[in-house]
């Protein structure tokens, strides 16, 4: 595969979660590109090992944890079928949910991206006021910062 | 049970410390802390055998509001060696904190803080301690006292103008104001926060004159930047120290303020919408390195720190300008 192909391939990857941003990205791509032949779309979510001092006690934290992947794995499911409903081919849509520790969530979806062969990383768009995103980040300005050999979208 | 002293050892423990009238004739002890409230003034709590007294509920003071009473926090003697600590004992509260329009989840972690205090251990910029579970596993924290007043109080209490200060004093404070963030970078490098980073978090220890940093209990839940909040605590302590206090924009106005026909919103802090940043258009004699450190933290800021690092690089060039 040449350069130029590794940038323009077909492969899409969506990183969500449970805002209306990211349903927002999830729709864009349905809409755009349902019924095209050839893409392939991966939504990924990565679940942030919650931090230990969060919680009083292990078990607090496994209940938690259990319980968020469980909503987690249906939102992921919803999205895949929102997909197959703008015309994606079922064949071509998979989900993929995992759990890592994330100091920074852009970094862990960029390190999917390293992992997998996708020409496109599709983000939506927090709509952090100024200084919140000063104060706490956004993932979307690093994810676009840092993003190398691939394109992304970030979905208002 | 059987490492529990008698009351009569307990008093003649206490006898060595405290003078007779204040021994007291019996004591109520606890080695279960899980109800922090029953743990009272002249009770004594023994962990993995060994007895403090309790004093008092230490008092959070700031801004000039009422002292809250800490029931979690007490003041205690250690019974062995007669030496003052904090006994900090478990509370978790979790609660949504809101700065300026920002709102996000704050909690307590005793756990962090045990871990935070092994790694400091003998670090001179850090309160010093360590952590012992009672017999129902709660982990309770044994601080050692610093004697010495906050690094708020020290610099609102100059009896000077501004001016005096930031040639004379600043320069000092600014040093040792550098070591401080380089203890945080210290926490950074060892994926630790503080997570209350304050001026009154600092106190100046009166044996030794350093800073050092006080309570890690703290955490947020943290975004994208996971060490965005420690350094927004940093910068607003160093606006505080290059100001010799808060700048308010209502004092300003009271004074009828010559500089007020210059500022504008880019000058003030990105969050305190009241508090003034950009020092120079009230004190023209501010460096320019200094200033331009203290505008990555306004509103007009392009662009912010994002690690202790780079923070420290700039202060580097602060300092050698003073």
């Amino acid at each position: 595969m040449t350069e130029e192909e590794k940038i323009f391939n077909k492969n899409i990857l969506i990183a969500v979660d449970e805002s209306d941003n990211a349903r927002r990205a999830v729709s864009y791509v349905g809409q755009l590109l349902g019924g095209l032949p050839g893409f392939k779309v991966t939504i990924l979510h990565v679940v942030p090992e919650p931090e230990a001092d969060y919680f009083p006690t292990s078990t607090q934290k496994e209940e938690w944890l259990n319980q968020y992947i469980l909503r987690m794995d249906a939102l992921l499911e919803d999205y895949r079928r929102l997909l197959i409903n703008k015309g994606f081919d079922p064949k071509g849509v998979a989900v993929r949910s995992m759990l890592r520790y994330c100091p920074s969530m852009a970094a862990c979806i960029l390190s999917q991206r390293d992992e997998g062969e996708y020409g496109t990383i599709v983000v939506g768009r927090q709509g952090l006021s100024r200084s919140e995103e000063f104060l706490f980040g956004s993932i979307s300005s690093k994810v676009v910062n840092h993003a190398r050999n691939c394109t992304v979208w970030v979905v208002e | 049970m059987s490492n529990i002293p008698s009351q009569e050892t307990l008093r003649q423990m206490v006898s060595r410390w405290l003078p007779p009238h204040r021994v007291p004739q019996r004591f109520r002890i606890h080695t279960d802390t899980t109800d922090f409230v029953r743990v009272e003034y002249d009770d004594v709590v023994i962990l993995s055998g060994r007895p403090y007294l309790i004093r008092h509920n230490a008092k959070e003071q700031r801004f000039g509001l009422d002292d809250e009473v800490k029931f979690w926090v007490k003041r205690a003697v250690d019974l062995e060696d007669g030496s003052l600590k904090i006994m900090k004992l478990v509370f978790y509260e979790r609660f949504m904190s809101r700065i300026g329009d920002i709102e996000f989840e704050r909690f307590r972690s005793p756990k962090k803080e045990a871990r935070i205090l092994d790694l400091v251990s003998g670090h001179k910029n850090f309160m010093h301690g360590y952590s012992i579970q009672d017999e129902k596993g709660n982990l309770v924290r044994i601080l050692d006292f610093i004697k010495g007043k906050s690094l708020a109080a020290h610099v609102e209490n100059m009896a000077m103008d501004h001016e005096a200060y930031y040639h004379e004093c600043f320069p000092e404070i600014l040093g040792h104001f550098f070591e401080c963030v380089q203890s945080i970078r210290f926490l950074h490098e060892n994926g630790e926060r503080h997570g209350d980073l304050r001026r009154d978090h600092i106190l100046i220890d009166r044996e030794t004159g350093d800073y050092r940093w006080i309570d890690f209990d703290f955490n947020y839940k943290h975004r994208e930047n996971i060490y965005g909040f420690d350094l927004f605590g940093l910068g607003n302590i160093l606006v505080f120290l290059a100001g010799m206090g808060d700048v308010l924009l209502p004092d300003l106005r009271r004074e009828a303020h010559p500089c007020l026909n210059t500022l504008s919103d880019a000058d003030l802090n990105i969050i305190f919408n009241h508090r003034v940043v950009n020092l120079k258009k009230v004190y023209p004699y501010i460096s320019e390195p200094l200033n331009r450190t203290l505008m990555h933290f306004s509103k007009g800021a392009n662009w912010f720190y994002e690690n202790t690092v780079q923070l420290l690089d700039d202060l580097e060039e602060v300092k050698n300008d003073h």
